[in-house]
């Protein structure tokens, strides 16, 4: 589903080109569970954000589902972020002064389908998460784990093929680092394709497959 | 839902999260739209006084007065001029084309009136027949003055209605006979209601008679106060005016290059010398409108901008969860127009009811007219797009790695 070749990226700040990624390849398979490991500075979020199609590699290939991702312009790019993918940060990146319940459904704003009943579809994935009684309740004021887990259900309303998560639980107690992780596993049984990027080992063991970046290249 | 519709209301949503920053637009916008509302009402408001001064007089009305005071339109500085008389009515008949009527007048103020019982100081005029078609003053009840009224200086009158009321109240004045001056005159009519003149004069206290029998019997007046003409084609009024003033200045013996000693006034004149007593608040108010809304435009930018980059975050995880470009641009521009017209709406709010207090305080005529909402929710919507296309623009080509960065 996910096919990646010899993506290289650089980044030139001040005329001093710095790789960050050098040839890496992938391959990830529909219903697939895999963790990206390494250490910070290794270049695992910018390969996160090349799979997202938030950032463009330097060089290499990029097929997703049969599409040449890297020949797509920027609206197409969106429509395939808001089509395929469910982002989850590592900041949450919900939007403050929004309840929880909107800040859900954000992603159906962007759909080119947008579906009836977005409100109860968005109060299912809250309830999924746990979090029917606070869906009133703003962004702010909710725990980090609570918003964690509304963006995992704004991850997962547009019904997306990829989960991509990026060091989900790296602002999170070990509590709620569980409960996240205990999500994710269910998402997995569903049959959902689940990337997560993770510096720890903890995390990334509950994937079926850890690829491990080191030094801009993955390792084995 | 269309995706339209969803873009809109986060701008709504967004707008009423930042209420500070939207009232501070508003506020910008609105001080601006006031200016223009009143600007639109009063102009209205001179608009339609001029207009009822012209139609109360008549679009086709031509007056020639004595004395050369064209500028001044003040008729009683020219009282002791004495250049028309009687004879310049004929020549003019005769010579000058384009016309229907023409009468020439004679009046004199607070003149001694006895009726009933009673006692009064009024206005009496000498007119020809053909004078109540040319003033549209003619008989509420009874008859005007007739062809032999003139030819025999009948001692008959017309009276207007404050005169009716100051000598015989509510009673029936027609047949009744009344002392002009100790001579006496039967009533053969009274006048309609024409109530207070631009002027500020009483245009009921006065008392028609045939102009033979004021010469003849009254006064001995040689000259006129005014001659009054009703052109035929309204088109033609320039030439008119032209004609007339070659035929008095042949009579008249003037040299060219000698000023006229009569004035000549046109409906024309009348609209210049009523726009003229606004003419200078209107100004005042057209630099004010000009200066506050560009500074309300400035402000929006500068706001916007300002807002852009304090929610960098926001329009990456937008972009991030789907957006394209262009909805953030339209979530931009719809935020900015729905800031906008509520500053329309307040402003013209405001600006309503600063012209009904400008009015009120007799500063100037206005008109509470639907014109300057329409105008506001134009000009609204114009600022809008000129004044936030930069900042949304900017909005919408942030790259949204660099935003969530952020």
């Amino acid at each position: 589903m996910i096919e990646i070749r010899d993506i290289e990226k650089t980044y030139t700040k001040a005329s001093v080109a710095t790789r960050v990624l050098h040839g890496i390849t992938i391959s990830v398979q529909r219903g697939e569970y895999v963790a990206i490991m390494g250490s910070s500075g290794t270049g695992k979020s910018t390969l996160m954000n090349i799979i997202g199609c938030l950032d463009k590699p330097t060089k290499g290939q990029y097929v997703l589902d049969g599409v040449d991702v890297l020949k797509l312009d920027d609206d197409a790019l969106s429509a395939l972020r808001n089509k395929k993918f469910g982002f989850v940060f590592q900041q949450f990146f919900l939007l403050e002064r929004t309840t929880a319940l909107e800040n859900v459904l954000l992603p159906l704003i962007y759909t080119d389908k947008y579906p009836t009943g977005a409100i109860q579809l968005a109060d299912k994935f809250l309830a999924n998460v746990g979090l029917e009684d606070r869906r009133e309740y703003f962004a702010n004021e909710l725990s980090g784990g609570q918003q964690q887990r509304v963006a995992i259900a704004r991850a997962l309303i547009n019904n997306p093929d990829v989960i991509l998560a990026d060091e989900p639980t790296g602002n999170l107690d070990s509590q709620s680092t569980a409960e996240i992780l205990e999500i994710f596993n269910r998402l997995h049984k569903e049959g959902r394709t689940i990337i997560v990027v993770t510096h720890d080992q903890a995390v990334a063991e509950h994937a079926q497959r850890i690829l491990e970046l080191k030094d801009g290249q993955i390792k084995g | 839902m269309t995706r339209i519709v969803r873009i809109a209301r986060e701008s709504f949503r967004m707008a009423r999260n930042n209420r500070l920053r939207a009232f501070i637009m508003i506020l910008g916008i609105a001080v601006g739209v006031t200016s223009l509302t009143m600007i639109i009402c009063v102009s209205q408001g001179v608009y339609k006084e001029v207009m009822d001064t012209v139609n109360r007089q008549g679009p086709d009305l031509l007056q020639v007065r004595p004395g050369s005071d064209k500028h001044t339109g003040l008729p009683s500085g020219s009282r002791e001029v004495v250049s028309l008389i009687e004879e310049d009515v004929d020549a003019i008949r005769q010579h000058v084309g384009n016309i229907v009527a023409i009468s020439p007048v004679k009046d004199r103020k607070e003149i001694e009136v006895k009726g009933g019982d009673n006692f009064t100081l009024t206005r009496v005029f000498g007119v020809a027949p053909m004078w109540d078609q040319i003033r549209d003053f003619g008989p509420h009840r009874g008859t005007f003055i007739s062809e032999e009224d003139v030819s025999f200086a009948a001692r008959v009158c017309l009276i207007g209605q404050t005169v009716k009321k100051n000598l015989f109240g509510e009673a029936d004045p027609i047949g009744q006979t009344i002392q002009i001056k100790d001579v006496p005159f039967t009533v053969k009519g009274e006048l309609v209601w024409k109530g207070i003149s631009s002027a500020g004069r009483d245009r009921d206290d006065r008392i028609i008679i045939p102009i033979t029998t004021y010469t003849k019997r009254l006064f001995r007046d040689v000259h006129l106060t005014q001659i009054v003409i009703t052109v035929e084609d309204i088109d033609y009024l320039n030439k008119t005016v032209e004609d007339v003033s070659a035929v008095l200045r042949e009579r008249h013996k003037l040299a060219p290059g000698e000023p006229d000693d009569f004035a000549m006034r046109t409906p024309q004149d009348l609209i210049d010398m009523a726009y003229g007593a606004s003419r200078s608040l209107i100004n005042l108010l057209t630099g004010i409108v000009g200066i506050s809304l560009l500074v309300a435009g400035i402000v929006i930018t500068n706001i916007m901008l300002a807002s852009v980059s304090a929610r960098k975050g926001e329009i990456g995880i937008r972009r991030a969860l789907g957006a394209r470009k262009n909805d953030i641009l339209q979530q931009f521009m719809i935020e900015c127009l729905f800031i906008s017209l509520m500053g329309g709406v307040l402003g013209t709010i405001l600006g309503y009811v600063g012209s009904i207090i400008l009015s009120s305080m007799n500063v100037a005529a206005s008109n509470v007219t639907p014109l300057a909402f329409v105008a506001a929710i134009i000009t609204c919507s114009l600022i809008a797009v000129i004044f936030c296309i930069y900042p949304a623009k900017k909005a919408a080509n942030q790259n949204p790695l660099d935003t969530l960065r952020a």
